[in-house]
């Protein structure tokens, strides 16, 4: 099941919960926003979204709420706990840090 | 808070599954119906939108399956798992479950059992708020002494408190006995007077009432008392209403301004507190250390530092008053180590015997485990052959092993709650009431906690120790034998190392408690010396304020032992200051001998001193080697005298007669009158912990008058008898006296060494616990191996050897096993028990008919264990032996 991009593990993590970091997002909604930002170049794939979705509330980064969707239905809701702005916070400077000196690699070699 | 969370979500994971699942189930619909919606808006028809939305979607079960694999669940499922399957084992096999839960119990609840008490005494001795800053405060004459004799001049300690920057308060006190007398009848009480600021270092006040106020400490102004919760439920019934009315304490009007909280006694064990008002040139003396002191050290001053600063304090105070300081140190002890001078090493002794008793209990668990490990190699090959791995065939083996070893907890749990019942109700309270934290002894959460701990502990061991065992479990060897599995050669080793282990163990507890026992023994056959059944005694306490100079103490006690003297069938009656077994250390002293001047203070020779009458020795049936016993007139008129005992002779006259010689107390300048020696006694143990024979001064109480003396009486028969015709010759001499603690000599001496019999007892209960341990180990591992060996047992027999062979065969083998661990064993136990002789003050000693004697009864055990299986080796039927397996 390999897709036009495969993101690498670690990174849809950062992905999701920069995106649910405005508002509780359901797990569609997350993957909509994602493709539609980064104009269809990222698809999240659903195999490996609700699983990452599972572990970050299993980890606490996240935590879910059911509530009414905009189609007027229970849906699942998902938002950023304390530890998980923290943690978003974190892994993004980590991030920027990472794709600056691959980008000063590639420049200069 | 983040973990909160992460737990939160595994328990509901974990208890709320189906709701879980469900959760799951309609997110992942809901996020297909979305797509499927926003598939028709863009104009596919509803079937292709469904389609579609399915399609691009993916495996839903496969995505499921990963969403509860991030839940980490799977683990503790397992282990759920595996405890019932546990659970399931151990029910099927209640024999070996109910054996192997009986041995750990006693192994665990042994440890706990003793545990509740180190925890009460050593401790949490006082239920004082912060109590590891509360120190005793004391001065130190350059001797050894006792745990009784740490005072302070009061000058000293006014000094030490100011002048010093340790001490956030500082109390002085003395002990006292009163008489309280309501509607004519005297009781005595222990109690003591105390400076005001008593209670705030003690950080307890009054429930009832108020404390002491400083001007209460002036002469004339401290005829206030506060009385002990028990006291005053006992004498008063509880009335609230005594607050501020008088109460009788030695013939004077005492005003009661408040009660004290339950339970509460310092020092043990006191109901009764007065102020302690001194006069002031008492106040400023420094030559006699007479009172004791009680400090609260400041936050962050530990007891090390105080002693530092304390000891260079005194150093100055030794300059500036060099005649009453020279050679005086002063010292402070935390308050819960208060009696660690005796109760350390019984207690320490106790609690290491205990744990010895839970590793020959493992020990013997663990033959017994690995024999049941082999009934189940081949459901170990077949779990391995089906693709458990390593970690999962550990984790079924430590659930079991836990799961055994929390049922042992448990009834460990029940023991200790049974033994430490025992223990409080089984010993005399008038020994207990002097140990400081004996009420206390509980299975409290500290107590649990180490049951617990412990019985995590063994289960653990024994779960990874039964992994190692049963590693290397070879396959294909295993599943394709018949019969049951058999024994390699390393582990029959590791096994019979086990049973050499237990030998040892049970060989050096069985010689502690034959040396404790006899230790017990020997001191009651020795203060039988004294005879002390025929004897009654008693306390007296003669007020101060009354019995104000010697001539009235002489003439009062002169009187008293003319009148006790007559009572019909009493054949003597002496007085002592104190008498054996009194569980009190005798005064000591520095003193001086003539002709032999001492410069400084700090060497110079110290002796117990005890003020005696002369009937003293013949009542007491301590024998007079040479000189004379003291005489009626031996009074104040004539040259002072003194007896000394055996020891002191010995000690300070080697080779010389004694008698004539001129000894005083104190230093070679001190204001005491020189003594002349005119007669040696023979030497008597005062108090269990202290040596056999110490050197001792005994002076006259004509020459010497002291206001609290012992009383003693030897009588034709029934001594508990004379107890009303001695109270009622003291009413009629002074009714505001009373009579302390009337006992038997027997009684005393029995009481006093109360807590060696307890060890003896608990350390024999050891050692058959040990001895009944290691007997089952050795005939476990003899039965094994002769079932292991029945065909080369059933050849033999084939070829023509006789049944008394076979017989010979493994009871050689019990008795190499047990030679092993004996050979091993006899020099450790020696060891031991000079180890032990040194830590509970000599009264025990290494003793080779003990050692010998517990070594031939492990020989005879360990023969007995292996004759059974011995009998069944020679029964073997060569052809049923040889058509097996």
């Amino acid at each position: 099941m390999t897709k036009p991009t495969d993101l690498v593990q670690g990174t849809l993590d950062l992905l999701i919960l920069k995106t649910i970091a405005l508002e509780p997002m359901h797990g569609w909604a997350i993957a909509q926003r994602i493709r539609r930002v980064s104009n269809n170049v990222l698809q999240v794939n659903q195999g490996a979204l609700y699983p990452a979705l599972h572990r970050l509330e299993q980890q606490a980064w996240i935590q879910s709420k059911w509530g009414e969707s905009e189609n007027n239905r229970r849906a699942k809701y998902y938002s950023l706990t304390r530890a998980g702005q923290k943690y978003l916070k974190a892994e993004e400077s980590n991030w920027e840090r990472l794709s600056s000196a691959i980008g000063l690699v590639l420049k200069t070699v | 808070m983040r973990w909160v969370q992460t737990v939160s979500n595994l328990f509901r994971s974990l208890l709320r599954r189906n709701t879980v699942e469900q959760e799951l189930g309609s997110e992942l619909r809901f996020h297909i119906d979305r797509q499927v919606e926003e598939n028709i808006a863009a104009g596919m028809a509803p079937q292709e939108a469904r389609r579609a939305a399915v399609h691009e979607f993916g495996g839903v079960e496969q995505v499921k399956e990963e969403c509860r694999d991030t839940r980490r669940v799977s683990f503790l499922e397992a282990l759920l798992q595996d405890l019932r399957y546990g659970a399931r084992m151990l029910r099927k096999n209640p024999g070996f479950t109910t054996i192997a839960v009986l041995i750990l119990a006693l192994g665990i609840g042994a440890n706990t059992a003793i545990f509740s008490m180190v925890n009460a005494v050593l401790l949490h001795p006082y239920n004082f708020h912060n109590l590891d800053s509360l120190v005793r405060v004391w001065e130190t004459r350059g001797m050894e002494e006792g745990f009784d004799a740490r005072s302070v001049a009061p000058a000293d300690a006014a000094d030490l408190f100011a002048g010093t920057d340790v001490f956030q308060n500082l109390a002085t006190y003395r002990d006292q006995t009163f008489n309280l007398s309501t509607e004519g009848n005297v009781e005595p009480i222990w109690g003591d007077s105390v400076s005001s600021s008593f209670f705030d270092v003690l950080g307890r006040g009054p429930t009832l009432g108020r404390g002491f106020a400083q001007s209460e400490e002036q002469p004339g102004f401290e005829r206030v008392a506060i009385l002990g919760y028990g006291l005053w439920q006992r004498r008063f019934g509880g009335d609230p209403g005594l607050l501020g009315k008088t109460i009788k304490l030695n013939g004077r009007d005492y005003t009661v301004v408040g009660i004290m909280p339950p339970k509460f006694s310092y020092p043990v064990p006191s109901e009764l507190w007065v102020p302690l008002a001194l006069p002031a040139a008492e106040k400023a003396d420094r030559t006699q250390l007479t009172t004791m002191a009680l400090g609260r050290l400041k936050p962050g001053v530990t007891a090390e530092k105080a002693n530092v600063a304390l000891a260079s304090y005194a150093h100055r105070l030794e300059q500036e008053f060099p005649k009453t300081n020279a050679g005086r140190s002063a010292t402070v002890l935390q308050l819960r180590k208060e009696l660690y001078l005796y109760s350390l090493p019984l207690f320490s002794l106790l609690q290491i015997a205990a744990v010895f008793v839970l590793l020959l209990a493992c020990a013997n668990l663990a033959n017994l485990m690995f024999t049941r490990m082999l009934g189940r190699q081949k459901e170990i090959a077949m779990r391995t052959a089906l693709g458990a791995g390593p970690r999962r065939l550990a984790q079924l083996f430590v659930s079991e092993t836990l799961l055994l070893s929390m049922l042992a907890g448990a009834a460990a749990v029940s023991v200790s709650f049974w033994s430490v019942r025992l223990l409080r109700t089984s010993i005399s309270v008038e020994w207990t009431k002097w140990v400081p934290g004996w009420d206390g002894i509980q299975v409290d959460s500290s107590v649990l906690a180490l049951t617990i701990l412990l019985a995590f502990a063994v289960g653990l061991l024994f779960g990874f120790a039964t992994v190692l065992h049963s590693g290397r479990v070879g396959l294909g060897q295993t599943l394709k034998e018949s019969g049951p599995g058999s024994l390699t050669r390393s582990r029959a080793r590791l096994r019979s190392v086990l049973v050499v282990a237990q030998v040892i163990f049970a060989l050096v507890l069985l010689v502690c408690a034959g040396l404790t026992i006899q230790g017990f023994v020997r001191l009651a056959t020795m203060y039988e010396g004294f005879q002390p059944g025929g004897v009654l005694d008693a306390e007296i306490g003669l007020p101060k304020n009354i019995y104000s100079d010697g001539t009235k103490i002489t003439a009062f006690y002169k009187q008293l032992l003319h009148s006790a003297s007559a009572i019909a069938g009493v054949k003597e009656v002496a007085l002592a200051t104190n008498l054996p077994a009194s569980n009190v250390n005798n005064d000591m002293t520095p003193f001086t001998i003539e002709g032999r001047p001492v410069t400084k203070t700090n060497e110079m020779p110290s002796a117990d001193l005890l003020v005696a009458s002369p009937d003293y020795f013949p009542a007491l049936r301590i024998p007079l080697m040479t000189g004379r016993l003291f005489s009626e007139s031996d009074n104040d008129a004539v040259e002072r005298v003194t007896i000394i005992s055996k020891s002191m002779a010995d000690r300070f006259w080697p080779g010389e007669n004694a008698l004539g010689k001129r000894v005083r107390l104190g230093a070679a300048d001190s204001n005491d009158p020189w003594m002349k020696v005119i007669g040696v006694v023979g030497d008597i143990r005062q108090n269990w912990w202290n040596p056999a024979a110490r050197p001792t001064i005994y002076t006259s109480f004509l020459q010497s008058p002291r206001n609290g003396m012992s009383i003693i009486l030897r009588v034709e028969s029934n001594a508990s008898s004379y107890a009303a015709p001695l109270r009622d010759v003291v009413r009629q001499m002074d009714a505001g006296v009373a009579l302390v603690a009337i006992e038997t000599l027997k009684t005393q001496v029995v009481d006093s060494i109360g807590i060696i019999r307890i060890l003896g007892i608990l350390m024999g209960v050891f050692g058959l616990v040990a001895l009944l341990l290691s007997s089952v180990g050795v005939y476990g591992v003899l039965s094994e191996s002769v079932a292991q060996r029945t065909r080369e047992l059933g050849i033999r027999l084939a070829l023509g050897a006789h049944p008394r062979d076979l017989m010979k065969l493994v009871l050689g083998q019990a008795l190499k096993l047990t030679g092993i661990g004996l050979a091993i064993a006899v020099p450790v136990s020696f060891a031991v028990s000079r180890i032990m002789a040194a830590l509970i003050f000599g009264i025990v000693s290494a003793d080779f008919a003990v050692v010998a004697g517990f070594t031939f009864l492990l020989v005879a055990v360990a023969l007995v264990a292996g004759y059974f299986p011995a009998r069944r080796a020679t029964r073997v039927d060569p052809l049923i032996a040889l058509r097996y397996e």
